[in-house]
Formats: C-alpha cells, structure tokens, sequence
C-alpha cells in the first residue's frame, strides 16, 4: 500500500528534464492516459575545457562560457507500458572574448537558437516483485534530431555551437529496483548512432534516490563514451568540433516538490567530473512541472 | 527490506559506479601536439592567441605534411616574450598585421626534428617562412638570432617545441622594404618609422640600405616616430609630420642617419656587447651592458641612451633594432 503511495507520483517523471546530460528517459512510468508538461530552464558555466591529453584553463577565444536553456518536455502515457517523450530545448551559449578579439577573427560572443528535438518510446515489458521489492524492466528508443539552422562549421567559433547537428538513433536498456520505503535505483545503459562525422557513443546513468509523498530527491552519475573521434587539438582535427570525441562523467542531484492542482517544481545541480573534448561546466536548473 | 541487503545494494551501486568511471579513457598515453601545448601551458597564452589570430592552430594539431617524419621543430615564445613587445594579453595582438603575424608564426616554425643536443652555435636553419635563423652562443647560452633558448626538447606528437625568450621577427625583404612595410601598416595597423622613412628618401640614403648582389650587410638602429618626435622637442623644432623632417638641413640629417647603421654584417643583439662601435658616420656610439637580452645604444652628441623597444628583427641585408632615441652625432 505504501509503496503503491509513494510511487504514484507522475511527476517522478521531471527526473529527465533537468539536465541535458541526463538521460531523455527515466525508471518510472506515466500509466496510461498520464500526462506530464513541464517547463525547465538551466545555466551552465565553465572556464576550463577537458581535453587529451591536457586540459586547459581558460576556453581558448572565449576565455569563459555560459549557457543556458529553456526546454520544453512533454511526456504521455499511451499505455501502461508505453510512454512517449518528447523534449526541445533553445539554448543560448555566451562567450567572454575581449572585442578587439572578436573583431579580429570576425567572431560572435553569442550563438544561441532551437537546438535538437527528441522523441522517445519507453517499453516496460517486464517488471516483478521479490517481497516488499519491485524490479522493473525498459527499453527505450529515440531519435534525436536538429530542429533550428544552428551552426557547427564555423572554426573556432563553433567552440559556441550549441549542439553537433547530427541526428541520432539511440537505443537504451533499463532496470529499476524499488524498496517499499520510497528508495530506488535506477540503472540504464544504451548506444546512440550518429550520422554525419559525428562519433557514436556508449551512454550510461546510475541514479539512486527516494520518492516519497512530499518530496522526490536523487543523486546521478552519467557518462559518455564516444565509439572514435578526434581529440581537439589532436592528430586529425580540422577545426571541426563535431567530429571530436566528446566523452565524460558527470555528476548530479535533482529535489522535487509538489505543490497543488498537479503542478510542482524541481531543481538540480549537477558538475563535469572528467572528460575530454567538452567544457567541464558546473550548472543548475529548474523546472516548473504539470501533471494531468 | 533488510539492512544486509540495503548494504548489498549499496555495494553494488558503488561497483557499477566504478565499471563506469573506469570507462573514461586514459590519457597517459597520448602525447599532445604543438598546438595543444600551447592552448594548454598558461606561459603560452599569448601564443595560443597568436596562433589562432594567425590561422596556424589546427596546422600544428597536425602531423606536418611537408616533411617525411610528419614532425615540426617550434621555437615557441613565452608570454614574457610577447610582453617585450607590448603584446601582454592575445587582446593587444590586435595591433598586428593578420599577414605579418602568420609570416612571424612560421618564422618560428620548421621541418622535422631539429633535437636540443644537436644545435649547434654558429648552425642555420631555415624556417618555414624561408628565411634562414642562426644559432648563437653566448657564454652557457644558446641562442637562435636574439632570442635565448630557456628549453629545450619538449616532445610533441607532431615535433619539438624549444622554449625561447624574445619573439623572432624576420621580414624577409631588405631593410629599406621592411622600413617601408612598417610604414606602409604591414607590421602594425599603425604606421611606424614614417619618420625614418622619409628622412632616408630626404637625404638620398635609400639607395645604400637596399640589398643588391654583393652589398654589404648592416646593423641599423633605427629611430621610432616618437623618437623623432622627442628629437624635435630637443632641438625646438616642430617635427609633428614626417615631411618636417625636411625642416632640418639634408646634411644634418644625413649625418645623423649615418650614426645609426654599422656596417658589420647585422648583429643580433647576442652577438652584440658593451662599448664604442663605428657607424657610417665615423663618431662612435656606444653600447650599453648586454642586460636581458637587450642593450642601450647612445650616441656621442645624446645625454640619455636609447632603449632597443623592437631588437633582432632580421632583413635581407642586415638586423634592425628599432630604439626610442635618435642616436646624435
């Protein structure tokens, strides 16, 4: 009964929305007919870039960079075990140059736009309790694909380019175990195909936390693992960042709250922790989130 | 459930937490190229700059096509280096000429592994630029032109980078061509030596300094616009454009423009020491102590010295020291 309680809540689902790194999907789902609308935005900033071998303090142009996003998620229950999630994100990425700088080199401090829209399909086929705990079985899949004429061949001004452009097929595997008492692990691993020069990618997340009646919290750990690429800077670098392998571990937590009427809010932090080829930012975000 | 099997749990959360950290990939085998040292090494910030200003970044990501060990050898200059140049963030590189400053790149640039042990005092090597730079000793000190050598050997994946203490400057034409691209703004975006310039046109001394088959070679102090400006305040006479030069007698000018070019077959500042050295004109002039890889020069008639502001740029037919004073007779 209590379990049934705590993990009623279809606003579990802002889990995904609050960071880009994070996985599009999570271990819950909606139920048939359930709705999730949520508005999210997040500020990121970093003035050192993972590279290979070494990194470097200070991003090389722009000396520092922020950015932020407003996206949008939607999520729908069209069965019990089918979901379908959608999220499209504008994103706004600011650079530091001095101006005579930019002047020189004919750069922008700005390139912001519509990034890439994701659709997904989550599959539970199979989900079993051993006492007071459950297990639950996933599988999702998705495309991801670019949505405004955002630049990426732009030389070293594409160190602002908000996303690769390539469209991506992504396939992923879930398992999620909850306890009676509102704790719950999730874990999910899957490959992500990339077209263009864009390097695939092995994708993971752990994330473990608890959903009670009152409060939702977790803590995650996502990682990246591209399948080639070029290192910046390295032997067969062009100048084109699309082409790089941008691989990383990244950290998290994410708090949500319910408020009334299906709407709640959420927040969450999360921080690079190693990588290559990506701006070790440390960022939060926020979401106002509506469940019907 | 029961505490065992929490701490289970937890245990195996911590063992897939490390499985996926261990997936990052190691970097200790990697070594990085030119151009990531210099991106990544904060005493090359200027040069990272440089090179991008420059358009020579991505080139030295990679492995050199000109050469069969796919290898460049990089006298790559510090920031205090730049900074002798007034060049103190990537912001002041502004005030070059985009042509110039990849011409100046490159001039610090060559194929294949020159090693540390194998340079030797008295060696040339050709740049990539084209004109050759020459090695020097100078008592433990190695330098190449002016500029001194503080490391050596730092192992690229696509070269070797030596760590040096002056910016090499080398125009590739003779001294009159390259008085006249500084006045023509193909050093700076503003003009320099215009003073110069129109003096030795005044006092029909171009002729001497051009390279011809067979001239000589020199070394030329030679005076900024401000120094002539300062010169016309020292002497109450209005020098605010280049053409008030022609105010002053042409022998006057003459003489004091032959006090400022030795004919000695151009000498790097590291070549150079303290002491009276004969110019054209025939008074001496005066060198101060070699100090930081710069010496004062002061002519007979001047009360104060005059500081190298730009030493060892290299021309065709010789070296030029542009200094802050105009060197009297």
């Amino acid at each position: 009964m209590q379990k049934n309680r705590l993990f009623s809540f279809l606003t579990l689902l802002v889990l995904p929305i609050l960071a880009q790194a994070q996985s599009p999907v999570s271990g819950f789902m909606n139920g048939k007919g359930n709705s999730v609308i949520a508005v999210s935005y997040s500020a990121e900033k970093y003035d050192k870039v993972l590279l290979s071998p070494n990194d470097a303090n200070g991003v090389p142009v722009f000396n520092d960079v922020k950015v932020n996003s407003a996206s949008l998620y939607a999520s729908y229950g069209i069965s019990n075990r089918f979901d379908a999630v959608l999220s499209l994100p504008y994103i706004s990425a600011k650079g530091n140059a001095n101006e005579s700088v930019l002047n020189e080199l004919g750069y922008e401090n700005t390139r912001s736009g519509i990034q890439d829209l994701s659709v997904f399909l989550k599959y539970n086929p199979y989900n079993c309790n051993i006492g007071t705990t459950s297990l639950h079985f996933m599988l999702g899949a998705g495309v991801k694909t670019p949505i405004g004429n955002y630049k990426v061949d732009e030389g070293l001004q594409s160190i602002l380019a908000i996303g690769n452009r390539a469209t991506s097929f992504n396939g992923l595997a879930i398992a999620q175990v909850r306890f009676n008492d509102g704790l719950f692990l999730t874990t999910q691993a899957g490959y992500s195909l990339r077209n263009g020069q864009v390097p695939n990618a092995l994708i993971g997340e752990i994330k473990a936390g608890y959903a009670g009646k009152h409060i939702y919290v977790d803590a995650w750990f996502a990682g990246q693992v591209s399948d080639g690429g070029v290192n910046i800077l390295g032997e067969g670098f062009q100048g084109f960042f699309p082409a790089t392998d941008v691989s990383y571990n990244r950290v998290g937590v994410n708090v949500y709250v319910p408020i009334a009427g299906g709407f709640g809010i959420s927040g969450g932090l999360s921080q690079y922790l190693n990588g290559r080829n990506v701006g070790q930012s440390v960022g939060f975000s926020g979401a106002v989130v509506y469940s019907f | 459930m029961i505490l065992s099997q929490k701490i289970l749990l937890i245990t195996a959360f911590a063992i897939s937490l490390f499985g996926i950290t261990s997936c990052v990939k190691d970097d200790q085998d990697i070594t990085p190229s030119i151009a990531s040292i210099a991106v990544t090494n904060a005493d090359f910030s200027t040069l990272e700059g440089a090179a991008i200003q420059g358009g020579v970044a991505v080139v030295l990501s990679n492995a050199n096509p000109s050469d069969p060990s796919g290898d460049y050898t990089v006298f790559a200059p510090n920031n205090a280096a730049f900074a002798r140049l007034g060049l103190n963030t990537e912001a002041d590189l502004a005030v070059l000429n985009d042509a110039f400053l990849t011409n100046t790149l490159l001039y610090h640039v060559s194929n294949g592994n020159l090693i540390g042990n194998t340079i030797a005092a008295g060696g040339r090597s050709s740049s990539a630029l084209g004109p050759d730079r020459r090695f020097v000793q100078r008592g433990s000190d190695l330098y190449i032109n002016g500029s001194k050598i503080l490391a050596t050997d730092i192992q690229a994946e696509n070269g070797t980078v030596h760590v040096i203490d002056k910016v090499l400057l080398a125009t590739g034409v003779d001294i009159v061509q390259s008085a006249l691209a500084l006045t023509d703004s193909k050093v700076f975006i503003t003009p320099e030596l215009t003073f110069l310039v129109e003096a030795l046109v005044y006092t029909d001394l171009v002729g001497a300094l051009v390279a011809a088959p067979g001239s000589p070679s020199f070394t030329v102090f030679a005076p900024s616009d401000a120094a002539f400006k300062q010169l016309g305040v020292d002497l109450g006479v209005a020098l605010n454009t280049p053409a008030d030069i022609r105010k002053l007698p042409k022998e006057t000018v003459a003489a004091v423009l032959l006090n400022h070019v030795v004919a000695d077959g151009g000498k790097f500042t590291s070549e150079m020491n303290g002491g009276a050295i004969a110019p054209l004109g025939g008074i001496s002039i005066t060198l101060g102590v070699f100090t930081n890889g710069t010496l004062t020069v002061k002519g007979n008639g001047n009360s104060m010295v005059a500081n190298m502001i730009i030493p060892d740029v290299q021309a065709t037919n010789g070296v030029v020291h542009v200094i802050d004073r105009v060197l009297l007779p």
